[in-house]
């Protein structure tokens, strides 16, 4: 009956760190390596809670007098990467007053500053603190700045798709029928290979699109499913 | 858009095929019932010389509320728990709503969230909250103390609460015989394993929770479930008084692929934990991930437990056979996004057993299955708009760390954190405002945008 959920066995070797009183020293993301595990005193392990299964309860008590963080965690401080610091980050937001290029805003500079603090977080990430809380909106960067950096490149590669299928599908169903492009324009048939054209183009830009996309219908509904699955028993009776 | 045919659903049971065509489900409508007719058992037989029984297999907040209703009913009830004392682990937070409909004391509650904190991986931090009303809060509650007052509750309504381990049932062959339920009876005696007890009943409700063996007995099914790990953390005083009433929601790849890092206050700790479905294994390093975005707040502290507990993602394929549902978290009714179960399973709870009562006419007739399948039926057509909002929240927003930066900006805006707050404390999906719903979308998709894009940016460098 406990099989399935005892995850944690309570002899886990769990070194589990108080946390140092000290000034904001740096716990490195993985102390699992400094931290010697004799450091840890395991009080009463509780076995009894695992009844069921589901909840395995390990009561510690901390040694924190002996041998205080003193020491292994110095030697860590410097190991450790600083926190993100950069010139242009003023109180939790990017200044745009340093961000100036020719007397107006140098968005793409900004864009950039922004991508790089966000890598740098995702690599190594940060306490977040209330002092210095981080305010950046990505909305201050204004629409036009988005679309001329992102939207029109991929705009032209999809309209230069477009156009050389359009041409050569019109150039090909004019030969096989001789039907011209105007004529093809009034075609019902003609009309709606012209939407698969473009929907096409529009939605399969890579080739793991087509995947993505079967994907993406079946989650639309899996959750529907598996909640009418209770209902199909009664209908079979 | 153009038409998809589904293939039809064999069920999540290995079933024989049948002919049958799933509706397409958009997410604004209700689920569609095919023809399901609900006869109401007038033509069970009376009962003579004695009320219905009904077994409630788990003491929690299903069985508590199931337990109390059925018992106020009129119906013999018998709640079996294993453990009267159990500090459950749990997030230990329930909506406003809960407070009113349950009748709950406010002295159970041990503190009133009004603030939330968001925290984007960027660590850009949003605070919601600013659109609550005074009186609205959100209740943090210890377990034991919730879970102790719903069984003494219904232990008054003339519930018989015995302590014991459910171990298994025996079906029964007739139309209307009784089934027989196997417990052990531990009488109060800690570490004994009690004297083997059976009885007999016309109806169970299994409310015995994830790892439910009501519902192994009747060949429920499976379903997914997150892991949710928690550690218990004594921080400083000073530090204490900002978690006064505040609760801090982590999001980030670091933190949870699929689930969030949080921090929420008890009576006189804070307990900081993650989640995650798909990769349980990496638990350790996540809550570690966790410690570490919040360290600041709770440094100095001391852990004084640690605890883990499974999350049902989904129902399971059969919540009901026969005269046995399954209520609560044995039944699988925790929402997405939020992982939200104890209204959830104290509303199922009495909603089960006030179909019970109905069906047996306050007690006098038997019950049969199509009396059950209507608190299904109640269930999901009240609770399934609830369901599905979180489900497609969870699937858009949690699914990569710029979907998460986009969550948290969306969240600064106050219509968002009105809609958010209505329909958490309240439990009802409110329309709104269309006009102020097409702002929303639309800066909703202007901010995935916008982080994705920084996200292709990143990729390149």
């Amino acid at each position: 009956m406990t099989s399935s959920m005892a995850f944690f066995s309570s002899t886990t070797p769990t070194n589990l760190p108080s946390f140092s009183p000290s000034s904001k020293t740096h716990f490195p993301i993985n102390p699992l390596l400094s931290l010697k595990p004799q450091r840890q005193v395991f009080g009463s392990v509780r076995a009894t809670e695992n009844g069921s299964g589901a909840a395995v309860v390990v009561e510690e008590k901390k040694d924190s007098t002996e041998e205080g963080n003193g020491a292994p965690v110095k030697a860590d401080v410097a190991e450790l990467g600083a926190k993100f610091e950069d010139p242009k980050w003023v109180s939790g937001t990017w200044d745009l007053k340093q961000f100036q290029k020719d007397g107006a805003t140098d968005w793409d500079a900004v864009i950039d500053a922004e991508v790089k603090r966000r890598k740098w977080l995702e690599d190594n990430p940060e306490s977040s603190n209330n002092d210095f809380p981080v305010v950046f909106d990505t909305s201050i960067i204004p629409w036009w700045a988005w679309m001329k950096r992102f939207h029109l490149p991929e705009a032209e590669l999809l309209n230069g798709r477009a156009a050389m299928v359009g041409f050569f599908m019109a150039y090909f169903v004019d030969s096989l029928t001789g039907v011209g492009l105007v004529d093809q324009m009034g075609n019902f048939f003609c009309k709606t290979l012209l939407f698969v054209a473009v929907a096409g183009v529009l939605l399969i830009r890579k080739n793991e699109d087509i995947d993505n996309l079967k994907k993406l219908i079946d989650e639309t509904t899996f959750y529907d499913k598996q909640w009418q699955a209770t209902w199909q028993d009664e209908k079979k009776e | 858009m153009a038409s998809i045919t589904l293939k039809s659903f064999i069920g999540l049971r290995q079933s024989s095929l049948e002919n049958h065509h799933s509706t397409i489900t958009l997410p604004s409508k209700p689920l569609q019932y095919l023809r399901h007719n609900i006869i109401a058992s007038k033509s069970s037989p009376k009962i003579t010389g004695r009320n219905l029984r009904v077994a409630v297999i788990g003491g929690g907040p299903a069985g508590g509320a199931a337990a109390e209703t059925l018992a106020k009913g009129g119906v013999e009830t018998i709640l079996i728990e294993r453990k009267m004392d159990n500090a459950k682990p749990c997030g230990g937070a329930i909506p406003l709503c809960m407070v009113g409909e349950f009748d709950l004391p406010l002295d159970i509650i041990d503190r009133r969230v009004t603030k939330m904190k968001m925290i984007s991986p960027s660590n850009v931090a949003v605070d919601i909250g600013r659109t609550l009303k005074p009186h609205e809060y959100i209740g943090m509650v210890r377990r034991e103390v919730l879970d102790a007052y719903l069984r003494d509750r219904a232990r008054d309504a003339g519930a018989t609460i015995v302590n014991g381990l459910f171990v298994k049932m025996d079906k029964p062959f007739d139309k209307y015989a009784p089934y027989v339920i196997h417990y052990n009876a531990y009488d109060g005696k800690a570490g004994s394993t009690g004297t083997k007890m059976t009885m007999e009943v016309d109806a169970i409700i299994g409310a015995d929770g994830a790892n439910s063996r009501v519902a192994k007995s009747i060949d429920a099914g499976d379903y997914e479930y997150a892991i949710a790990f928690q550690e218990r953390i004594k921080i400083p005083d000073d530090k204490m008084v900002y978690y006064e009433n505040l609760a801090e929601m982590y999001v980030g790849d670091d933190v949870s692929p699929d689930f969030y890092g949080w921090v929420f206050p008890k009576c006189d700790h804070v307990a900081v934990g993650t989640g995650t479905v798909t990769h349980k294994p990496d638990i350790k390093k996540f809550q570690l991930a966790t410690r570490l975005r919040a360290r600041d707040k709770i440094q100095g502290g001391k852990i004084i437990r640690v605890e883990a507990h499974p999350i049902p993602e989904h129902p399971r394929p059969r919540r009901l056979s026969n005269r046995v549902a399954l209520v609560g978290d044995a039944a699988g009714y925790v929402t997405k996004c939020s992982g939200e179960g104890i209204y959830f399973a104290a509303k199922s709870g009495r909603m089960c057993a006030e179909a019970i009562v109905a069906g047996s006419e306050n007690g006098t007739r038997m019950v049969d299955e199509s009396d059950l399948r209507n608190y299904l039926q109640k269930w999901d057509k009240t609770y399934w708009p609830t369901y599905k909002v979180l489900d497609i929240l969870q699937k858009v927003f949690y699914r990569s760390n710029p979907a998460r930066e986009a969550f948290v900006e969306m969240c600064a805006d106050e219509y968002v954190q009105k809609m958010t707050f209505d329909s958490y404390l309240y439990k009802t999906v409110v329309p709104g405002n269309p006009l102020d719903d097409l702002k929303l979308a639309v800066n909703t998709i202007g901010s995935l945008v916008r982080a994705n894009a920084l996200r292709n940016e990143m990729a390149k460098i």
